[in-house]
Protein backbone atom coordinates (compact mmCIF):
# COMPACT_ATOMS: atom_id res chain seq x y z
CA UNK A 1 0.00 0.00 0.00
CA UNK A 2 1.58 3.56 -1.32
CA UNK A 3 1.16 5.90 1.51
CA UNK A 4 1.71 9.72 0.68
CA UNK A 5 4.69 11.07 1.42
CA UNK A 6 3.14 13.53 3.82
CA UNK A 7 3.23 12.66 7.34
CA UNK A 8 -0.46 12.48 7.75
CA UNK A 9 -1.30 10.01 10.75
CA UNK A 10 -4.37 7.63 9.82
CA UNK A 11 -6.55 6.48 12.80
CA UNK A 12 -9.74 4.48 11.89
CA UNK A 13 -13.18 6.22 12.91
CA UNK A 14 -16.47 4.53 13.22
CA UNK A 15 -18.50 7.26 11.90
CA UNK A 16 -21.69 7.73 9.55
CA UNK A 17 -20.02 7.37 5.94
CA UNK A 18 -21.75 10.56 5.10
CA UNK A 19 -21.46 13.61 7.02
CA UNK A 20 -21.68 16.11 4.61
CA UNK A 21 -22.27 16.76 0.83
CA UNK A 22 -20.56 19.37 -1.55
CA UNK A 23 -23.02 21.54 -2.80
CA UNK A 24 -22.59 19.33 -6.25
CA UNK A 25 -24.23 16.75 -4.62
CA UNK A 26 -20.73 14.56 -3.71
CA UNK A 27 -21.04 13.12 -0.51
CA UNK A 28 -17.57 13.35 1.37
CA UNK A 29 -17.02 11.98 4.59
CA UNK A 30 -13.63 13.32 6.76
CA UNK A 31 -11.25 11.23 8.27
CA UNK A 32 -11.92 8.19 6.11
CA UNK A 33 -9.15 6.41 4.89
CA UNK A 34 -10.11 4.90 1.56
CA UNK A 35 -6.46 3.90 0.61
CA UNK A 36 -7.72 0.51 1.68
CA UNK A 37 -8.11 -0.53 -1.34
CA UNK A 38 -10.33 -3.40 -2.66
CA UNK A 39 -9.68 -6.77 -3.65
CA UNK A 40 -7.97 -7.24 -7.39
CA UNK A 41 -6.25 -3.85 -7.26
CA UNK A 42 -3.05 -3.26 -8.69
CA UNK A 43 -0.42 -2.26 -6.49
CA UNK A 44 1.60 -1.14 -9.06
CA UNK A 45 4.56 -3.11 -8.16
CA UNK A 46 4.49 -6.24 -10.38
CA UNK A 47 2.52 -8.44 -7.93
CA UNK A 48 -1.09 -9.05 -7.29
CA UNK A 49 -3.99 -10.08 -9.47
CA UNK A 50 -2.38 -8.17 -12.57
CA UNK A 51 -4.68 -6.60 -14.72
CA UNK A 52 -7.53 -4.73 -13.50
CA UNK A 53 -10.63 -5.53 -13.26
CA UNK A 54 -14.14 -5.03 -14.63
CA UNK A 55 -15.67 -4.36 -10.88
CA UNK A 56 -13.44 -2.52 -9.35
CA UNK A 57 -13.79 1.02 -9.18
CA UNK A 58 -11.15 3.31 -11.35
CA UNK A 59 -8.87 5.33 -9.03
CA UNK A 60 -10.41 8.41 -9.82
CA UNK A 61 -13.47 7.95 -8.15
CA UNK A 62 -11.90 8.11 -4.56
CA UNK A 63 -9.20 9.87 -2.77
CA UNK A 64 -7.92 11.67 0.01
CA UNK A 65 -6.64 15.59 -0.09
CA UNK A 66 -5.67 17.69 2.16
CA UNK A 67 -7.74 20.73 2.25
CA UNK A 68 -6.84 23.19 4.79
CA UNK A 69 -7.18 22.17 8.32
CA UNK A 70 -9.14 19.31 6.97
CA UNK A 71 -8.30 15.66 5.92
CA UNK A 72 -11.12 15.19 3.01
CA UNK A 73 -11.92 12.23 1.20
CA UNK A 74 -14.54 12.02 -1.41
CA UNK A 75 -16.20 9.09 -2.52
CA UNK A 76 -19.19 9.47 -5.50
CA UNK A 77 -19.55 6.33 -5.79
CA UNK A 78 -21.29 3.67 -2.90
CA UNK A 79 -19.41 2.62 -0.12
CA UNK A 80 -20.99 -0.51 0.30
CA UNK A 81 -18.85 -3.06 -2.00
CA UNK A 82 -20.58 -4.09 -5.43
CA UNK A 83 -20.28 -7.68 -4.32
CA UNK A 84 -22.41 -7.07 -1.38
CA UNK A 85 -24.95 -5.04 -3.88
CA UNK A 86 -25.16 -7.51 -6.03
CA UNK A 87 -24.70 -5.88 -9.51
CA UNK A 88 -22.59 -6.99 -11.78
CA UNK A 89 -21.22 -3.81 -13.43
CA UNK A 90 -20.36 -1.59 -10.84
CA UNK A 91 -18.15 0.96 -12.72
CA UNK A 92 -21.24 2.75 -13.83
CA UNK A 93 -22.44 5.10 -11.08
CA UNK A 94 -25.46 3.51 -9.09
CA UNK A 95 -27.89 5.83 -7.09
CA UNK A 96 -26.78 6.23 -3.49
CA UNK A 97 -27.11 3.66 -0.80
CA UNK A 98 -26.05 5.77 2.63
CA UNK A 99 -27.30 8.95 2.67
CA UNK A 100 -28.35 11.69 4.77
CA UNK A 101 -31.28 13.66 2.69
CA UNK A 102 -34.98 12.82 3.25
CA UNK A 103 -35.60 12.20 -0.13
CA UNK A 104 -33.79 10.08 -2.24
CA UNK A 105 -32.66 11.75 -5.84
CA UNK A 106 -33.00 10.43 -8.70
CA UNK A 107 -29.90 8.30 -9.97
CA UNK A 108 -28.47 11.60 -12.28
CA UNK A 109 -27.32 10.08 -15.64
CA UNK A 110 -23.56 11.15 -15.04
CA UNK A 111 -21.78 11.92 -11.93
CA UNK A 112 -20.91 15.06 -13.37
CA UNK A 113 -24.40 16.29 -14.00
CA UNK A 114 -26.29 18.57 -11.71
CA UNK A 115 -28.43 16.78 -9.52
CA UNK A 116 -32.49 16.93 -10.06
CA UNK A 117 -33.37 19.07 -7.16
CA UNK A 118 -36.98 19.93 -8.75
CA UNK A 119 -38.59 17.68 -5.95
CA UNK A 120 -37.25 20.69 -3.76
CA UNK A 121 -39.18 23.24 -6.11
CA UNK A 122 -42.71 24.50 -4.45
CA UNK A 123 -46.02 23.18 -5.92
CA UNK A 124 -47.94 25.90 -4.03
CA UNK A 125 -46.10 29.67 -4.61
CA UNK A 126 -48.82 31.92 -2.95
CA UNK A 127 -49.55 29.31 -0.12
CA UNK A 128 -45.48 30.07 1.05
CA UNK A 129 -46.30 33.75 -0.18
CA UNK A 130 -49.13 33.79 2.25
CA UNK A 131 -47.82 32.06 4.85
CA UNK A 132 -44.55 34.04 4.74
CA UNK A 133 -46.75 37.11 5.22
CA UNK A 134 -49.08 35.19 8.00
CA UNK A 135 -46.26 35.11 9.89
CA UNK A 136 -44.57 38.31 9.90
CA UNK A 137 -48.22 39.93 10.54
CA UNK A 138 -48.72 37.63 13.66
CA UNK A 139 -45.41 38.71 14.84
CA UNK A 140 -46.33 42.17 14.13
CA UNK A 141 -49.12 41.70 15.94
CA UNK A 142 -47.93 40.23 19.17
CA UNK A 143 -45.00 42.92 19.24
CA UNK A 144 -47.55 46.28 19.09
CA UNK A 145 -49.83 44.25 21.33
CA UNK A 146 -47.17 43.66 23.60
CA UNK A 147 -45.74 47.47 23.15
CA UNK A 148 -49.37 48.51 23.82
CA UNK A 149 -48.94 46.76 27.25
CA UNK A 150 -45.93 47.63 28.33
CA UNK A 151 -46.64 51.52 27.72
CA UNK A 152 -50.11 51.51 29.33
CA UNK A 153 -48.39 49.23 32.60
CA UNK A 154 -45.67 52.13 32.60
CA UNK A 155 -48.22 54.82 32.65
CA UNK A 156 -50.69 53.22 34.95
CA UNK A 157 -47.22 53.02 37.64
CA UNK A 158 -48.03 56.97 37.89
CA UNK A 159 -51.76 57.21 38.27
CA UNK A 160 -53.50 57.63 41.60
CA UNK A 161 -53.40 54.66 43.99
CA UNK A 162 -56.98 53.40 45.53
CA UNK A 163 -56.40 54.93 48.73
CA UNK A 164 -55.55 58.21 47.50
CA UNK A 165 -58.25 57.95 45.42
CA UNK A 166 -60.38 56.84 48.54
CA UNK A 167 -59.07 59.74 50.19
CA UNK A 168 -59.71 62.26 47.11
CA UNK A 169 -63.74 62.33 47.68
CA UNK A 170 -65.59 63.53 50.43
CA UNK A 171 -69.30 63.31 50.90
CA UNK A 172 -71.54 65.54 52.73
CA UNK A 173 -74.99 64.57 53.72
CA UNK A 174 -77.87 67.80 52.85
CA UNK A 175 -80.13 67.31 54.79
CA UNK A 176 -77.37 67.23 58.16
CA UNK A 177 -77.36 71.20 57.23
CA UNK A 178 -80.40 73.21 58.25
CA UNK A 179 -80.92 76.65 56.40
CA UNK A 180 -78.29 79.25 57.31
CA UNK A 181 -76.00 77.30 58.60
CA UNK A 182 -72.07 76.81 57.72
CA UNK A 183 -70.30 73.67 57.54
CA UNK A 184 -66.70 72.90 57.35
CA UNK A 185 -65.12 69.77 56.53
CA UNK A 186 -61.88 68.38 55.71
CA UNK A 187 -61.07 67.51 52.57
CA UNK A 188 -57.59 66.66 51.10
CA UNK A 189 -56.36 68.13 54.04
CA UNK A 190 -57.97 71.62 53.85
CA UNK A 191 -61.38 73.24 55.22
CA UNK A 192 -64.45 73.34 52.89
CA UNK A 193 -67.06 75.91 53.76
CA UNK A 194 -70.56 74.31 52.69
CA UNK A 195 -73.37 77.07 53.41
CA UNK A 196 -77.27 76.21 52.90
CA UNK A 197 -78.14 79.43 51.83
CA UNK A 198 -81.29 81.42 52.17
CA UNK A 199 -83.50 83.44 49.82
CA UNK A 200 -82.48 86.26 51.34
CA UNK A 201 -79.05 85.46 50.94
CA UNK A 202 -78.82 84.26 47.22
CA UNK A 203 -80.85 87.53 46.52
CA UNK A 204 -78.09 89.71 48.26
CA UNK A 205 -75.86 88.12 46.15
CA UNK A 206 -77.10 88.10 42.87
CA UNK A 207 -77.31 92.03 43.29
CA UNK A 208 -74.17 92.57 43.42
CA UNK A 209 -73.39 94.75 40.86
CA UNK A 210 -69.50 92.66 39.57
CA UNK A 211 -68.09 95.67 38.21
CA UNK A 212 -67.32 97.03 41.26
CA UNK A 213 -65.52 93.64 42.50
CA UNK A 214 -61.78 93.18 42.67
CA UNK A 215 -62.62 89.87 40.96
CA UNK A 216 -65.19 90.14 39.13
CA UNK A 217 -67.75 86.74 39.39
CA UNK A 218 -71.08 86.52 39.21
CA UNK A 219 -72.68 84.47 41.88
CA UNK A 220 -74.44 81.84 38.82
CA UNK A 221 -70.49 81.06 38.60
CA UNK A 222 -69.74 80.00 41.70
CA UNK A 223 -72.69 78.07 42.18
CA UNK A 224 -74.35 75.23 40.94
CA UNK A 225 -78.04 75.10 43.13
CA UNK A 226 -77.87 78.96 44.93
CA UNK A 227 -79.23 77.34 47.86
CA UNK A 228 -75.99 75.30 48.38
CA UNK A 229 -72.64 77.70 48.36
CA UNK A 230 -69.36 75.43 48.27
CA UNK A 231 -66.13 76.65 48.38
CA UNK A 232 -62.26 76.15 49.87
CA UNK A 233 -61.92 77.77 53.07
CA UNK A 234 -58.72 79.13 52.58
CA UNK A 235 -57.58 82.85 52.35
CA UNK A 236 -56.62 83.94 49.22
CA UNK A 237 -54.55 86.30 50.84
CA UNK A 238 -51.93 84.47 52.68
CA UNK A 239 -54.13 80.85 53.24
CA UNK A 240 -55.65 81.73 56.80
CA UNK A 241 -59.10 80.31 57.72
CA UNK A 242 -61.71 82.53 57.37
CA UNK A 243 -64.29 83.21 60.10
CA UNK A 244 -68.23 82.41 58.70
CA UNK A 245 -70.89 84.62 59.65
CA UNK A 246 -68.81 87.71 60.08
CA UNK A 247 -67.38 90.18 58.26
CA UNK A 248 -69.14 93.90 56.70
CA UNK A 249 -70.78 91.64 53.83
CA UNK A 250 -72.25 88.81 56.23
CA UNK A 251 -70.20 86.58 54.97
CA UNK A 252 -66.62 85.52 56.03
CA UNK A 253 -64.01 86.84 57.74
CA UNK A 254 -60.17 86.61 57.80
CA UNK A 255 -58.91 87.40 61.22
CA UNK A 256 -54.92 87.38 60.01
CA UNK A 257 -55.21 90.55 57.69
CA UNK A 258 -58.90 91.44 58.08
CA UNK A 259 -60.07 90.29 54.54
CA UNK A 260 -63.94 90.49 54.44
CA UNK A 261 -65.64 88.37 51.73
CA UNK A 262 -69.33 88.47 51.01
CA UNK A 263 -72.43 85.78 50.78
CA UNK A 264 -70.65 84.57 47.71
CA UNK A 265 -67.44 83.79 48.92
CA UNK A 266 -66.37 87.09 46.61
CA UNK A 267 -63.07 89.45 47.67
CA UNK A 268 -64.81 92.85 48.48
CA UNK A 269 -62.38 94.19 51.41
CA UNK A 270 -58.83 93.81 52.74
CA UNK A 271 -55.73 92.28 51.20
CA UNK A 272 -57.15 88.73 49.85
CA UNK A 273 -56.77 89.46 46.07
CA UNK A 274 -58.91 86.65 44.84
CA UNK A 275 -62.23 85.39 45.53
CA UNK A 276 -62.60 82.01 47.85
CA UNK A 277 -62.10 79.26 45.59
CA UNK A 278 -64.79 76.54 44.23
CA UNK A 279 -63.65 73.29 44.10
CA UNK A 280 -65.29 70.60 42.19
CA UNK A 281 -68.23 69.32 43.25
CA UNK A 282 -71.20 67.32 42.20
CA UNK A 283 -75.12 66.35 43.77
CA UNK A 284 -76.51 63.07 44.59
CA UNK A 285 -79.79 63.47 45.19
CA UNK A 286 -80.76 59.78 45.15
CA UNK A 287 -78.73 59.75 48.53
CA UNK A 288 -79.37 63.70 49.58
CA UNK A 289 -75.59 63.97 49.06
CA UNK A 290 -72.85 67.04 48.17
CA UNK A 291 -69.75 64.53 46.74
CA UNK A 292 -66.41 66.90 46.77
CA UNK A 293 -63.95 65.66 44.74
CA UNK B 1 -54.87 28.10 -3.20
CA UNK B 2 -57.86 30.81 -3.86
CA UNK B 3 -57.93 31.32 0.21
CA UNK B 4 -54.39 32.20 0.03
CA UNK B 5 -54.66 34.62 -2.98
CA UNK B 6 -57.35 36.28 -1.47
CA UNK B 7 -55.75 36.64 1.95
CA UNK B 8 -53.14 37.86 0.33
CA UNK B 9 -54.97 40.53 -2.10
CA UNK B 10 -57.28 41.28 0.73
CA UNK B 11 -54.43 41.96 3.37
CA UNK B 12 -50.75 41.91 2.36
CA UNK B 13 -50.94 43.53 -1.05
CA UNK B 14 -50.96 47.02 0.22
CA UNK B 15 -48.64 47.47 3.26
CA UNK B 16 -50.74 50.39 4.56
CA UNK B 17 -53.49 48.20 4.72
CA UNK B 18 -50.96 45.34 5.88
CA UNK B 19 -50.06 47.84 8.43
CA UNK B 20 -53.56 49.36 9.65
CA UNK B 21 -54.91 45.79 10.05
CA UNK B 22 -51.56 44.35 12.39
CA UNK B 23 -52.80 47.41 14.85
CA UNK B 24 -56.59 47.03 14.43
CA UNK B 25 -55.95 43.13 15.20
CA UNK B 26 -53.44 43.95 18.18
CA UNK B 27 -56.45 46.11 19.71
CA UNK B 28 -58.79 43.12 19.35
CA UNK B 29 -56.01 40.71 20.61
CA UNK B 30 -55.17 42.97 23.75
CA UNK B 31 -58.87 42.75 24.21
CA UNK B 32 -59.22 39.26 23.90
CA UNK B 33 -56.26 38.53 25.50
CA UNK B 34 -57.17 40.26 28.59
CA UNK B 35 -60.31 39.50 28.98
CA UNK B 36 -59.29 35.56 28.80
CA UNK B 37 -56.57 35.63 31.54
CA UNK B 38 -59.05 38.19 33.44
CA UNK B 39 -61.70 35.28 33.40
CA UNK B 40 -59.04 32.36 33.64
CA UNK B 41 -57.63 34.34 37.04
CA UNK B 42 -61.19 34.68 38.65
CA UNK B 43 -62.35 31.12 37.56
CA UNK B 44 -58.82 29.74 39.13
CA UNK B 45 -59.60 32.07 42.32
CA UNK B 46 -63.08 31.34 42.52
CA UNK B 47 -64.04 31.79 46.24
CA UNK B 48 -60.85 33.70 47.60
CA UNK B 49 -61.21 37.52 46.16
CA UNK B 50 -63.19 40.15 48.34
CA UNK B 51 -65.77 40.32 45.27
CA UNK B 52 -66.81 36.22 46.19
CA UNK B 53 -66.90 37.13 50.06
CA UNK B 54 -68.12 40.21 50.24
CA UNK B 55 -71.85 38.77 50.67
CA UNK B 56 -70.55 37.23 54.07
CA UNK B 57 -68.91 40.16 55.47
CA UNK B 58 -71.26 43.52 54.24
CA UNK B 59 -74.78 43.00 55.27
CA UNK B 60 -77.91 44.91 53.73
CA UNK B 61 -78.28 46.57 57.75
CA UNK B 62 -74.44 47.90 57.38
CA UNK B 63 -75.29 50.27 54.76
CA UNK B 64 -73.97 53.31 56.52
CA UNK B 65 -70.50 52.21 57.00
CA UNK B 66 -70.57 52.90 53.43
Amino acid sequence: MALPARAISFKPYNLAVTTRTLPSGVPIAPGISLYAKGYGVDHGHGHGHGAARSDVPPSWTSGVRLGGSNFESKTPLLTIPPFLMGESSCTAPVSRSVHTSSQVPAPSPSPYAVPDWSHYKTENPSMNRAFSYFMVGSMGLLGASAAKATITDFLATMAASADVLALAKVEVSMSAIPLAKNVIIKWRGKPVFVRHRTEDEIKEARSVNIKTLRDPQTDEDRVKRPEWLVMLGVCTHLGCVPIGESGDYGGWFCPCHGSHYDISGRARKGPAPLNLEVPPYDFNDAEEKIIIG
Amino acid sequence: MALTDTLYNALFRRNSIFVSSIFVGAFGFGLAFDTATNRFWDNWNKGKQWKDIRDKYVTPAGADEE
